[in-house]
This record gives C-alpha cells, sequence and structure tokens, in this order.
C-alpha cells in the first residue's frame, strides 16, 4: 500500500486517498476546438515510470493532493498542493 | 401523508461496556457543532477572532466550545450542552465578514471511547498511529474506520477519545465498534 504524505494531515494510508488522474494535462482555451477538447478529456500517456497525478484525500481533510510517483516501482517521489510545480526525476525509471 | 417523527440515529441505545471491563463506549448527547468556512485571505483573521488555532491535528479549547482544525481554513466547532441553533447564531454573528458557517448538530453522532483498552480498540480499525508517543490530549484528525468516515478528538491521556460519525453511518458503525470492543 502506497503511503501518501498530505501536505495538511501528513502521512496518510492510500485506502484514505482516491487516484484522480493525470496532473499535467491543462485545459486547452475554450476556442481551441473539438480535437484539443477531445484530447484533454479522454487520451493519456501511459508512461512506465514517473507520473504526477492528482490524489484526493476525501477520507481526510477532502483536499487534492499533487503526487509524483513512479508507476513501475510505485515510489512517492513528492507530494504537494495543487499549485505547487513538483521535481520530476529525470530518470524513467531509477537503476 | 406519514406523520413524521424524530428518532435517534442509534434509537435508545446509549452505552456499551465491555464484559471485560477494558472498554466503554458512551453515545453523547446534546452537544452543538457547526463547521466554519474561513472567507479566501481571512482564515488567520478569523481564527484571531475566535480564539482558536490552525495547526492540523491539533484541536483548541475555548471556554465554551472545542475548534477542531478540518483542513486549511476550515473547522469543526463543538460545544457540550449547548443549544444548536443559538449556538450557530452566536457564531455565525462572531464571525461576520470573515467566513461562513454550516450547523451540523444533527448530521453526526458522538461516541467516546474510553476503559483501560481504549487505544487497543482504536488500533483495531484506525490508520493513525495513537500511541502516546504521538498523539495526547488535544489530538484530533479526520480518517476512516471500519472504511467510516470518522473524526477523532482525543479528549483524554488517559486515553479516550471522541467519534464524529455520520448519522447515517452510526448503526453501522455502532455493531462493528461493540463487536470490537467485546473481546477487550
Amino acid at each position: 500500500m502506497h503511503q501518501i504524505d498530505c501536505p495538511w494531515c501528513g502521512v496518510r494510508d492510500e485506502a484514505e486517498f482516491q487516484y484522480q488522474g493525470d496532473a499535467s494535462v491543462t485545459r486547452p482555451d475554450p476556442d481551441a476546438g473539438e480535437d484539443d477538447f477531445f484530447s484533454y478529456v479522454y487520451v493519456r500517456d501511459n508512461p512506465k515510470g514517473w507520473h504526477t497525478e492528482w490524489w484526493h484525500h476525501n477520507g481526510g481533510c477532502r483536499q487534492w493532493v499533487k503526487v509524483v510517483r513512479n508507476t513501475a516501482t510505485h515510489e512517492i517521489h513528492a507530494t504537494g498542493l495543487p499549485r505547487d510545480g513538483l521535481p520530476v526525476p529525470q530518470a524513467r525509471l531509477k537503476p | 401523508m406519514a406523520d413524521l417523527q424524530t428518532a435517534a440515529p442509534l434509537g435508545e441505545v446509549s452505552e456499551f461496556s465491555a464484559d471485560g471491563g477494558g472498554a466503554v463506549l458512551q453515545v453523547r448527547p446534546d452537544f452543538a457543532m457547526v463547521q466554519v468556512f474561513a472567507k479566501t485571505g481571512k482564515a488567520g483573521e478569523l481564527a484571531q477572532k475566535l480564539d482558536i488555532v490552525s495547526d492540523p491535528g491539533k484541536a483548541g479549547d475555548t471556554s465554551s466550545f472545542a475548534a477542531l482544525p478540518l483542513s486549511p481554513g476550515q473547522w469543526m466547532l463543538i460545544a457540550d450542552n449547548a443549544n444548536a441553533n443559538t449556538f450557530g447564531q452566536e457564531i455565525t454573528e462572531q464571525i461576520s465578514g470573515l467566513g461562513y458557517v454550516s450547523e451540523q448538530s444533527d448530521a453526526r453522532i458522538c461516541i467516546r471511547v474510553s476503559g483501560p483498552n481504549a487505544r487497543d480498540l482504536m488500533a483495531r480499525g484506525c490508520r493513525l498511529d495513537l500511541h502516546p508517543s504521538v498523539t495526547a490530549k488535544g489530538f484530533c484528525a479526520q480518517t476512516q474506520m471500519a472504511q467510516v468516515g470518522v473524526l477523532i478528538h482525543q479528549v483524554s491521556d488517559e486515553p479516550a477519545y471522541d467519534l464524529y460519525v455520520y448519522a447515517g453511518f452510526a448503526r453501522s458503525f455502532w455493531h462493528w465498534l461493540t463487536e470490537t470492543a467485546a473481546q477487550f
């Protein structure tokens, strides 16, 4: 089980959180057109390695937490508030 | 149309004592509870106005209520033996212009867990570390026990805990808690 360091509550078990998807996508301009919105809503990378993602702490403070997690090793590199720019390790996988 | 009748979430149930004497559960009546939300940028001013603390995990006690921080700029204020209507109005007036108040007195029940094995009982369902080196009187947290959202307030170093549970989950949670407490 993951242990996620919530910026407000501290380290809590994964069971208190809900995974909420890729945190790297940004909403297109309202005039961007259907293709851009289709990509924004449905199209996701499926990386093996580091991934910046949303977790919702619905069993605790109900805040959104940004998490940099390795999809292959499940290591969590950093957590922060939604506005935080979190460092993503360069190497796709740990050596 | 059927006549509406008031009913307590747990009916007439008010107490459970484990046969071994290790754990006692009491349903606490007559508390008033409001949730307070600070307006953007007003959390500090609001906390000062109510004389409450904002640190996660630390319940502040004023003379008339306990203030449990829930998340940034949000608190649950709990007053014993208070009138739910007047308590909400008092707080609303006090924080006028700084935040909002949501009356929650009937939204949750409160179960006090005490007795020599109170901590052992909590450990059966609570994922948080409640060892005395980590938590003491005044500790509070929102978490889940038996898959039910619980607001925990440690009210004594003995220890004793107040568990605030949604009224709709009261029977289910009480069932789990009493079944688990029976071994103590």
